[in-house]
């Protein structure tokens, strides 16, 4: 493939972005139901 | 009744204060970002765009000024001379005579729209920086379209009658 | 028994986070098109005729700025619900806020892969060309709008203020989308939204391309679902917050 580095590093870029935005929206939603001290969230 | 956050270990009061200079500084460096761009669009619009049928004729496209020249790639017009990169360019029945030093890079070729920057010298258009500049036309490379795509290159050029 | 453990194991862990069921199988969802796209994009379909391999890029450039387009006009609708709304409901602020962030991080994406495109395309990562510098304009403000929200003051005074600017903000969109037409530009037209005229993309690379606007889409929801919940206890911890220090007060009146 001609460029590759170009095309690939494109998907790379974003998977990685797109990848460490959801990690952090995971982890901290975790850590604020965790400590939040009203356990009864409207989406459970 | 004063509300001011007391110092404790609450996480929910504590991390507001440590950030309040952290939007102020965005707001600025928005504000900031923002103005450099327009300036930077505004000042680089100051090279005239023209196309090739326009020089000498629109205001503007004129010998005395950096401008911007649109036009296709003459098709069997691009040769190398000392490092140099020259080719024609045309547009609505006009030529245009180019020179680049260098390789124009990117998916430059004949019969491609390309932009040229530069200066209008006695003997056509001295550039300094060429972009190419791809249609919104997305065609499958295969092998009854090279064809077609031929047919097409030729179809492109002015000089071949 | 131990299946009954397990079972209660998962329901807490439910609870516990900004994620249901319904949204797990939507992140499945997503990543399955996700992947189902690099394999179309990056092998199946087949090579621009002109670009060659380069189009590639398209499948993931496009898409991101979709999503970018997406969010901010969604924040814009919520925040207008919310001002226009009887009750005022911070519901649509948060959708908002989330809703423009997702958007912020997509169009850096965009501007990102779009100027790895232009290198190998045009022969330069970037040029002060109308569609490329009113793309970053829009990035730069809603950098903006996220800085105005993390301002002091209540949710209230964050609601008022950021649903104006972004109802400010989204009139950008037009003028990103029909810069191509406005000024001459480097960038190229619209090949699907053409605004009536034929489409001019192949077959596969269309499906491609309309499949990568799903799979982004889908992407989309389930991130903004995470984001406006995460926000929601945020909002709810500053608020129990407040309400711990205006009981601490009062007793300290009392004594």
């Amino acid at each position: 493939m001609e460029h590759a580095s170009f095309i690939i590093g494109s998907w790379v870029v974003t998977a990685l972005a797109v990848g460490v935005y959801a990690g952090w929206i995971i982890k901290r939603g975790r850590d604020l139901a965790r400590r939040s001290s009203d356990k009864d969230f409207p989406w459970t | 009744m004063d509300l001011t956050p007391r110092p404790s270990d609450d996480v929910a009061a504590t991390p507001r204060r440590k950030r309040r200079w952290l939007p102020m500084t965005l707001i600025a460096a928005s504000l900031i970002g923002g103005g450099v761009v327009v300036t930077q669009f505004l000042t680089s619009a100051i090279d005239y765009y023209c196309n090739v049928d326009e020089i000498g004729v629109r205001e503007g496209c004129d010998s005395d000024r950096r401008v911007r020249v649109q036009g296709v790639v003459e098709q069997g017009s691009v040769r190398k001379e000392d490092g140099a990169t020259v080719f024609t360019l045309g547009f609505n029945g006009k030529t245009l005579d180019v020179t680049y030093q260098g390789d124009p890079g990117g998916i430059f070729q004949e019969c491609i729209s390309v932009v040229a920057h530069g200066r209008i010298a006695a003997a056509g258009f001295d550039s300094d920086r060429i972009e190419v500049r791809h249609s919104n036309q997305y065609v499958e490379k295969n092998e009854t379209r090279i064809d077609e795509s031929n047919e097409e290159a030729a179809a492109c050029s002015l000089l071949v009658e | 028994m131990a299946v009954r453990l397990r079972a209660v194991n998962i329901s807490t862990e439910t609870r516990l986070s900004t994620g249901t069921v319904a949204t797990r199988r939507l992140g499945a969802l997503a990543i399955v098109m996700l992947t189902v796209l690099a394999v179309l994009a990056l092998i199946i379909s087949p090579e621009d005729v002109n670009q060659g391999s380069t189009v590639r890029i398209m499948y993931v450039h496009v898409p991101t700025i979709w999503v970018a387009y997406m969010a901010f006009i969604l924040t814009a609708v919520c925040s207008a619900t919310y001002l226009s709304g009887r009750n005022r409901s911070l519901g649509w602020d948060r959708v908002a806020g989330a809703s423009a962030e997702i958007g912020v991080l997509f169009v850096a994406l965009s501007l990102l892969t779009g100027s790895l495109w232009g290198r190998i395309t045009w022969g330069t990562y970037w040029v002060w060309d109308a569609r490329l510098t009113s793309t970053a304009f829009l990035f730069i403000t809603y950098i903006g709008y996220l800085a105005v929200r993390r301002l002091d003051g209540t949710q209230r005074q964050r609601a008022r203020r950021s649903s104006v600017l972004a109802l400010l903000a989204v009139l950008e969109i037009p003028l990103v989308h029909f810069s191509v037409r406005l000024w001459r530009s480097l960038h190229q037209e619209a090949s699907v939204a053409t605004g009536g005229t034929d489409v001019e993309l192949d077959d596969l690379m269309l499906f491609s391309l309309f499949f990568g606007l799903a799979a982004f889409s889908v992407l989309f929801v389930w991130l903004l679902l995470h984001r406006q919940r995460m926000l929601y206890l945020e909002d709810a911890m500053s608020s129990q917050g407040l309400d711990a220090a205006i009981e601490a007060r009062r007793k300290e009146a009392v004594r």
